[in-house]
C-alpha cells in the first residue's frame, strides 16, 4: 500500500507536542505525589508513600482553599454571564462594518499583560484614586472608601474584568448564528422584545452561554496573581499555596497532590456546569438542527 | 440601532477601557504619587524610561522571546487547523480537547508541572524553555483562528487544483496559503503579544533571563511610581500598533480581492 499524504496526519505531530509539553507534565504529577523528599539533600527519593495524599485529605486548609477557588469561579462565571448577555446581543444588532471594529475593541484588553491589568485597577480604586477622588469631589463621602482595594471585592471586579471578554465572545457568535426570521417571527406575533430574547435568543444561545461558562470557570478558578497582588488578605489560592510548596516548602509530593485535585475538581465543576446548560430545550435544538 | 444598543455597548466601552485611560492619564501627569487631583503635563516619566537600563533590557528580552513564539506558534496552530478541518480527520473531538489543554488548565500548575519534570529529568531552565512553554499556550488561540478562516473557505477551489493535477503539496502552497495570509499574520501577533504579556510562565520557567513582565513585577510589589505608567503605555502603545497593523493588513487584502472580483465581473 502507497502512503499517501493527508493533511489530518498533521494532528499527529501537533499532538505528539502537546502530549509531551502539556499531559506529560501533569501525568508525572501523580508519580511525584507519591514521592518522598529528603529534606537533608534536598531531593526528591522514588517511594510508594501515601503521606501527601494523608495531608491533602486530613488537613482543612486545602479543602478550603479549592472550595474558595470553586466559589469564586461559579461567582465570576455568573456575573460574567448576566453583563456579558446585554453586551453580545447588542453587538449583533451593530451594522456588518461595525462588526469588525466591536471585536477589536472587544478583545484589545485581553492583549494587556496581567501585571498591566491589575497595576492599572489599582491606580483606579487606590485610597486616592480614581473612584475615591470622584467620590469625595461629588461629596458622596468624606473618607476614601477601604473595601475597593485588597478586598475580595477587588478580586472579583478584576477577574470579570479579565474574563468578561470571553463569555461575551461566546454568546456573540451563538447569536450572530440563530437565523434572524425566528426573532421577527416571534415580533411579527406580538412577542415584546424582552419576551422575544427569554423565549427565542436566551435558549438558542445557551450553547454559547455554556462555552462561555466553562472557560471563564476555569480561568477564573485558576488565577493566582489577581487575587494575590489586590486581594489583600483574602488573596490566598490554592496556586499561591503550590507555588509556596513547590519553590519554598520543597514539598513537591505535597504540591503534586493539591495541583492534581485542585484540576479534578475544577474539571469536574466545569463539565458539571456545561452539562446543565446543555439539558435546557434550546441547546437540544440547536444541537439537532446540528447548527453547532 | 436603538438607544439601549448604544447605552450597553457604551458602558461596556467604559468599563473595559477606564483602567487603560487611567494608566495613560497618569503617566503624563507631574507629581510621583499617584493622586487625583492632577498636578500637571510632563514627558519626564517618559525620559525617564530611556534611561532605565534594567527596563530597556527586559524589553530586548521580551522581544526576542516573543518573535519565536509568534512564528512558531502560528506555524503549529496551521498545522493543527489543517488536521482539525480536515474532512479525513478521526478522534476530531478529542484533538481539539487536547489542543485547548493548555489554554484551560492553570497557567500556575501547568507551569510549576513543567518545571518539576524537567528539573526531575535534568533540564535547564532558561530561555529555551521559556519559549516552548510560552509556544504551548499560544497554539489555542492560533489554532482557533486558522480553523475559524478555514472552515469558511471553498473547498471546490482546492478540489479543482487536484483535478487539475495538482499534488497535495502545490495545491497548499498555490491554492490553500494565499487565502490563509492574513490569518497566519493575525496568528502570529496574537503569539507575540501573548509572549509580552506573559508573567506566570515566565515566574516559573525563565530562569536566570529576565523579561519585561518579570522585572516589572518584582518593581511592583516594592513600590508604584510613574515610571511604571509611562513603562506600561509604551507596552500597550506597542500591542495597539501591532493589533492595527494586523487589522489594516486584513482590510487591504479584503480590498485587493474585492477588486479582483469587480474586475472579473
Amino acid at each position: 500500500m502507497a502512503l499517501v499524504f493527508h493533511r489530518a496526519q498533521l494532528a499527529v505531530p501537533v499532538a505528539c507536542m502537546l502530549i509531551l509539553g502539556c499531559v506529560l507534565p501533569l501525568a508525572v504529577l501523580v508519580v511525584f505525589s507519591v514521592f518522598e523528599v529528603d529534606l537533608d539533600a534536598f531531593t526528591l527519593v522514588p517511594a510508594f508513600s501515601g503521606q501527601s495524599w494523608v495531608q491533602m485529605f486530613t488537613n482543612p486548609v486545602f479543602a478550603f482553599l479549592i472550595g474558595k477557588a470553586v466559589v469564586s469561579g461559579a461567582g465570576t462565571a455568573m456575573l460574567a454571564g448576566f453583563i456579558g448577555y446585554p453586551i453580545a446581543v447588542s453587538m449583533t444588532r451593530l451594522p456588518v462594518l461595525w462588526k469588525g471594529v466591536g471585536s477589536i475593541v472587544l478583545l484589545t484588553p485581553l492583549y494587556t499583560g496581567e501585571i498591566v491589568r491589575i497595576y492599572a485597577w489599582r491606580v483606579v480604586l487606590g485610597s486616592e484614586g480614581l473612584v475615591n477622588a470622584a467620590l469625595k469631589w461629588f461629596g458622596v463621602i468624606d473618607e476614601p472608601l477601604k473595601f475597593l482595594l485588597f478586598s475580595p471585592f477587588t478580586t472579583h471586579l478584576v477577574l470579570l474584568y479579565n474574563n468578561l471578554p470571553f463569555m461575551v465572545l461566546a454568546i456573540w457568535i451563538s447569536a450572530e448564528l440563530i437565523d434572524k426570521r425566528l426573532i421577527e417571527a416571534a415580533r411579527d406575533l406580538g412577542a415584546r422584545p424582552i419576551d422575544a430574547f427569554f423565549k427565542v435568543i436566551l435558549p438558542l444561545t445557551t450553547p454559547g452561554l455554556a462555552v462561555g461558562v466553562f472557560t471563564v470557570f476555569a480561568l477564573a478558578a485558576g488565577d493566582m496573581m489577581t487575587p494575590s497582588l489586590l486581594g489583600g488578605t483574602s488573596g490566598a489560592t490554592p496556586m499561591a499555596m503550590i507555588d509556596n510548596l513547590f519553590g519554598t516548602a520543597f514539598d513537591w509530593p505535597l504540591a503534586s497532590a493539591l495541583s492534581l485535585s485542585l484540576l479534578v475538581i475544577l474539571f469536574a465543576f466545569a463539565t458539571g456546569f456545561v452539562t446543565i446548560l446543555l439539558r435546557f430545550d434550546g441547546a437540544r435544538a440547536v444541537f439537532r438542527r446540528g447548527a453547532l | 440601532m436603538s438607544r439601549l444598543v448604544i447605552l450597553t455597548l457604551g458602558l461596556a466601552v467604559c468599563f473595559f477601557y477606564l483602567p487603560i485611560v487611567v494608566l495613560g492619564i497618569f503617566s503624563f501627569n507631574a507629581a510621583s504619587t499617584m493622586a487625583f487631583p492632577l498636578s500637571g503635563f510632563t514627558l519626564s516619566w517618559y525620559a525617564d524610561l530611556f534611561g532605565n537600563e534594567a527596563f530597556l533590557g527586559g524589553f530586548v528580552t521580551s522581544f526576542l522571546i516573543a518573535q519565536p513564539v509568534g512564528l512558531l506558534g502560528a506555524l503549529i496552530g496551521l498545522m493543527a487547523a489543517l488536521a482539525v478541518t480536515s474532512p479525513r480527520m478521526r478522534l476530531r473531538a478529542a484533538f481539539a480537547i487536547l489542543v485547548l489543554v493548555p489554554f484551560l488548565v492553570p497557567k500556575t500548575v501547568l507551569s510549576i508541572a513543567q518545571a518539576m519534570l524537567m528539573s526531575w529529568v535534568g533540564l535547564g531552565r532558561g530561555a529555551t524553555a521559556l519559549i516552548l512553554a510560552q509556544t504551548l499556550v499560544v497554539i489555542p488561540f492560533t489554532t482557533t483562528i486558522l480553523a475559524a478562516v478555514m472552515v469558511r473557505l471553498d473547498p471546490r477551489l482546492e478540489e479543482a487544483a487536484r483535478d487539475l493535477g495538482a499534488t497535495p503539496w502545490q495545491s497548499f502552497r498555490r491554492v490553500l496559503l494565499p487565502q490563509l495570509s492574513v490569518a497566519l499574520s493575525a496568528a502570529y501577533s496574537i503569539g507575540v503579544i501573548l509572549s509580552l504579556a506573559d508573567l506566570t510562565i515566565s515566574m516559573f520557567l525563565a530562569g536566570r533571563t529576565q523579561p519585561l513582565s518579570l522585572i516589572v513585577a518584582s518593581e511592583f510589589r516594592r513600590e508604584l511610581k510613574p515610571d511604571l505608567n509611562a513603562m506600561q503605555v509604551a507596552v500597550l502603545v506597542l500591542t495597539a500598533l501591532i493589533v492595527a497593523l494586523t487589522e489594516i493588513n486584513r482590510r487591504r487584502r479584503l480590498r485587493g480581492r474585492l477588486a479582483h472580483v469587480r474586475d472579473d465581473l
